[in-house]
């Protein structure tokens, strides 16, 4: 069989286990939330609303019926795509992902390439002199930055440079007394396209602080993934073969080594994306960043059910895709994988 | 081979740009403010609304039919005069203002009223504000409202000033008449609400507002997640003006004393939310009279309210909060020791038998946590022989699903009033449909998980509801004197709104319903 048609088995042996692992993730999330205390009646009345008028909402709510029920309806409604609306303000669940996932993601994507930049650069600085200074320091910076609390590191970061300093917003995705860009919801990306210097700047200002403080966290991985796989190549028979035909050290490191001990960083960089997409919750807690994440948080405080297990399935989705589309990058790239 | 250079060079770039970032602070529109507060806003619909962060909102563009006042008074808006009531009292008609548009151009008359007041009935949230005393809503004339009563109903005018019932332009709510409209609102008020998200509403004057104009240039209304971050952005000068709601205590003190150095200007509003214990009473261990007046008698609310809140929640005896009738004089002891250790005594505790008082607090909110602790560490300073107090902490969706059910010995919760009246305290803790005795088998005291009642209460409570002024006041605080001595709920604290702008502009007011006066927001 050609090497092509071994990678689309591969890829159709992958995707066949989606529609599985979506059922049982949706499954789970319907079932858990109902089993969790308290429920959407409570949250959206309180304390004060008589018995009548929970159960009214109740049933307008379509809550009051047998749980196999409601677990059909939604299991026949996600068949057809339909995600349901929120219990909160009616609106549709899709609407509410669309609205936030596009702030996820940018800040996720922005986070990643100042991880990758910053860990790339300091995974590579103690390669020179292993067990040195800067090596140490390196070592360092990757435990670190992957040890320091999220919530911590966010709050100190948003203290000196917001508060103290002034220099950056405190919180939020875009200046209040602007009209955000319209467009794909990626403000970065909208104000260049409509050549809006002031919504541009605008939206960079506030992405600043959350960006580079997940990216920071996140380079830690990076760092250390790159040193150790890096070390790992500088000391194989290639690296040593090449070095022996006298290439000079840059070309060893640049053209040799370092494409080998990226491969691995690159698989540690599919699954920070999966988990960036829906997991950077604290980050945008603390910088009222109001992509999916703090969607979920607020959307479970307030026993959202339908925005709940919407987000968490299309976050699922999204994760499998990632996961998917890494494992057959990696597949590509590495004729070592076997299919 | 290294990459030193290209580290230095990139810590190099990047203080620069920095620099650059801060520098590129967006230019303030002349006389338009920025005002921020910590909940979002999931709609703007008044028949979803049920937050004080929405409750907020629509004060700013919309008009109720009745305002309250700082001081309580009540006062005609959109009504032209107070309701005139039949004589049965079961129906009242409300002559409304003829020189009201709407925010698309229409005009407010009656048939506008009812078909707010019919939508709000049928769709809302917290419709039962309406259902439980008025029976039906018509247009007597084109600018005259009749409303039927369940029963007479003395606190109509307050219950009218409430901001969900404010009408909205029929034209615009057409296709919206049996679903709510999340994004946008069509009301009469002073401002127009440009655009909404849950995170950011943008509002500007309406050109064409039947009252005085706003004195800014339009709010941008925000919302940062969290307390810290509020707080920056306030003494950041990021924005304008900040909203106590949601706030945790330590900040509100550093805002405090900030203003008091003439670094901001700070405005306190009239007390909507009291927080109080309710006690199970038709089950052990609090079933005993005697000992709830113990447990009413051992809380030092002074010390309390000064560890938890630095006295920002202050100390409350009565269910009533101030200014309102019948809160004074408190109904609720002070803090007695000595009288509480008799108590407990006469209950066979203290000699050698300590009493283990269960306390539940919703373990999401701080300030009950940091009550539960306080409370729980004087309790051991004065009174450890007699009585060690057992605190756990549950969720609050979790603690109002249980609450009904009795689960609770003792709990603490808050309550804010959606109007300014003694009833809207009362009634949610003491009304019984079925009472027995002492005990409230259905009604709203089962529901609000004391299940106490009274021999002739409910009676009381009715007449309560059917007078006015100095008439009703010495029922008030007959009611109160009742509850007090049963000792199934004890008020704890009261919390006033407060809102903190920078120096350079007029310091904030709130309305009699406590929530902070938008459009009179402008520069000194």
């Amino acid at each position: 069989m050609s090497r092509r048609r071994h990678l689309l088995r591969y890829l159709a042996s992958r995707l066949a286990l989606v529609p599985v692992m979506l059922w049982l993730i949706a499954s789970l999330v319907f079932l858990l939330l109902r089993v969790a205390p308290g429920d959407p009646i409570d949250a959206l009345l309180g304390l004060r609303a008589p018995p009548e008028a929970r159960a009214l909402l109740r049933q307008q709510l379509g809550l009051d019926q047998p749980l196999l029920v409601q677990y059909g309806r939604y299991l026949v409604d996600l068949l057809h795509g339909q995600l349901g609306d929120s219990l909160t303000n009616n609106e549709p669940v899709t609407a509410v992902i669309g609205h936030s996932l596009p702030a996820s993601l940018e800040l996720g994507v922005v986070a990643l390439l100042i991880a990758a930049v910053l860990g790339i650069a300091v995974g590579f600085s103690g390669i020179a002199r292993p067990e040195g200074k800067t090596d140490l320091a390196g070592r360092l910076y990757g435990i670190g930055t992957y040890a320091l609390p999220p919530f911590w590191a966010a709050m100190v970061v948003q203290l000196v440079l917001a508060v103290w300093l002034g220099w950056l917003p405190v919180g939020g995705r875009f200046p209040a007394t602007l009209v955000p860009p319209t467009g794909s919801g990626f403000y970065l990306l909208d104000s260049l396209l409509a050549g809006n210097t002031q919504q541009f700047w605008g939206a960079l200002r506030h992405l600043v602080l959350p960006a580079a403080t997940l990216g920071l966290l996140l380079s830690g991985v990076f760092a250390n993934a790159l040193r150790l796989n890096l070390r790992r190549a500088l000391d194989s028979d290639y690296v040593e073969a090449a070095r022996s035909r006298g290439l000079s050290e840059r070309r060893v490191v640049l053209r040799h080594a370092l494409p080998n001990a990226l491969l691995p960083v690159l698989t540690i960089a599919g699954i920070t994306v999966a988990s960036l997409i829906g997991g950077a919750l604290l980050i945008e807690v603390t910088y009222s960043w109001p992509g999916v994440a703090f969607r979920l948080q607020e959307a479970i405080g307030q026993r959202d059910y339908p925005v709940v297990q919407g987000i968490v399935v299309v976050v699922a989705a999204l994760v499998v895709a990632v996961s998917v589309l890494v494992d057959l990058l990696v597949a590509l790239l590495d004729p070592r994988v076997s299919f | 081979m290294t990459s030193r250079p290209l580290f230095h060079s990139a810590l190099a770039a990047s203080l620069p740009a920095v620099a650059l970032l801060s520098g590129c602070q967006p230019p303030h529109p002349t006389g338009q403010l920025v005002v921020a507060s910590k909940s979002s806003l999931a709609s703007v619909d008044p028949v979803d609304v049920t937050t004080h962060a929405g409750l907020q909102l629509l004060s700013a563009v919309g008009d109720s039919l009745y305002t309250a006042a700082a001081d309580g008074q009540l006062k005609p808006h959109l009504a032209t005069a107070l309701p005139q009531i039949s004589p049965d009292g079961r129906s009242a008609r409300i002559p409304l203002r003829r020189d009201v548009l709407f925010h698309d151009g229409s005009r407010f008359d009656a048939a506008a009223m009812v078909f707010s007041l019919e939508r709000f009935r049928s769709l809302a949230k917290m419709g039962y504000l309406l259902d439980d005393r008025i029976s039906g809503v018509r247009a007597s004339g084109p600018y005259e409202l009749e409303l039927q009563l369940k029963r007479p109903y003395s606190a109509l005018p307050a219950l009218l000033s409430s901001i969900s019932l404010a009408p909205l332009s029929p034209k615009a709510y057409r296709q919206h008449q049996s679903k709510p409209l999340a994004d946008r609102f069509v009301g009469t008020g002073p401002y127009r609400l440009v655009s909404s998200t849950p995170q950011k509403q943008t509002l500007l004057p309406f050109e064409r507002y039947w009252g005085p104009p706003p004195r800014n240039r339009g709010l941008h209304l925000v919302t940062l997640s969290n307390s810290t971050a509020l707080f920056g952005a306030l003494v950041s000068g990021e924005v304008d003006v900040l909203t106590s709601s949601g706030m945790d205590s330590d900040q509100q003190r550093a805002l405090a004393q900030r203003a008091q150095q003439g670094r901001l200007v700070e405005g306190i509003g009239p007390a909507g939310e009291i927080g109080y214990l309710t006690l199970l009473s038709d089950r052990p261990p609090l079933n005993q009279p005697l000992l709830r007046r113990a447990v009413a008698l051992s809380l030092d609310r002074e010390l309390i309210s000064q560890r938890v809140s630095y006295g920002i929640r202050a100390p409350l005896r009565s269910l009533v909060p101030p200014p309102l009738a019948g809160s004074e004089p408190p109904a609720w002891p002070a803090y007695n020791p000595t009288e509480a250790r008799q108590l407990y005594q006469q209950a066979g505790y203290c000699q050698g038998r300590r009493f283990t008082l269960p306390l539940t607090f919703r373990s999401n909110v701080p300030a009950d946590k940091l009550f539960a602790l306080t409370w729980k560490a004087q309790l051991q300073r004065d009174l450890s022989d007699c009585v060690a107090l057992e605190i756990t902490g549950v969720e609050s969706t979790t603690a109002y699903r249980q609450l009904a059910d009795g689960a609770f010995p003792m709990i603490l919760f808050d309550w804010s009033a959606d109007y300014p009246d003694p009833d809207i305290y009362l009634a949610p803790m003491l009304a019984c449909s079925k009472p027995k005795g002492q005990q409230c088998l259905e009604g709203n005291a089962a529901a609000a998980g004391s299940f106490w009642s009274a021999p002739g209460l409910q009676a009381e409570l009715e007449v309560s509801e059917r007078l006015s002024g100095p008439t009703r006041l010495p029922l008030l605080r007959k009611l109160q004197q009742r509850t007090a001595a049963a000792a199934a709920y004890i008020p704890v604290w009261q919390v006033a709104p407060r809102a903190w702008a920078q120096p350079r502009l007029r310091r904030p007011v709130f309305d009699g319903s406590g929530r902070l006066v938008l459009q009179a927001l402008s520069v000194r």
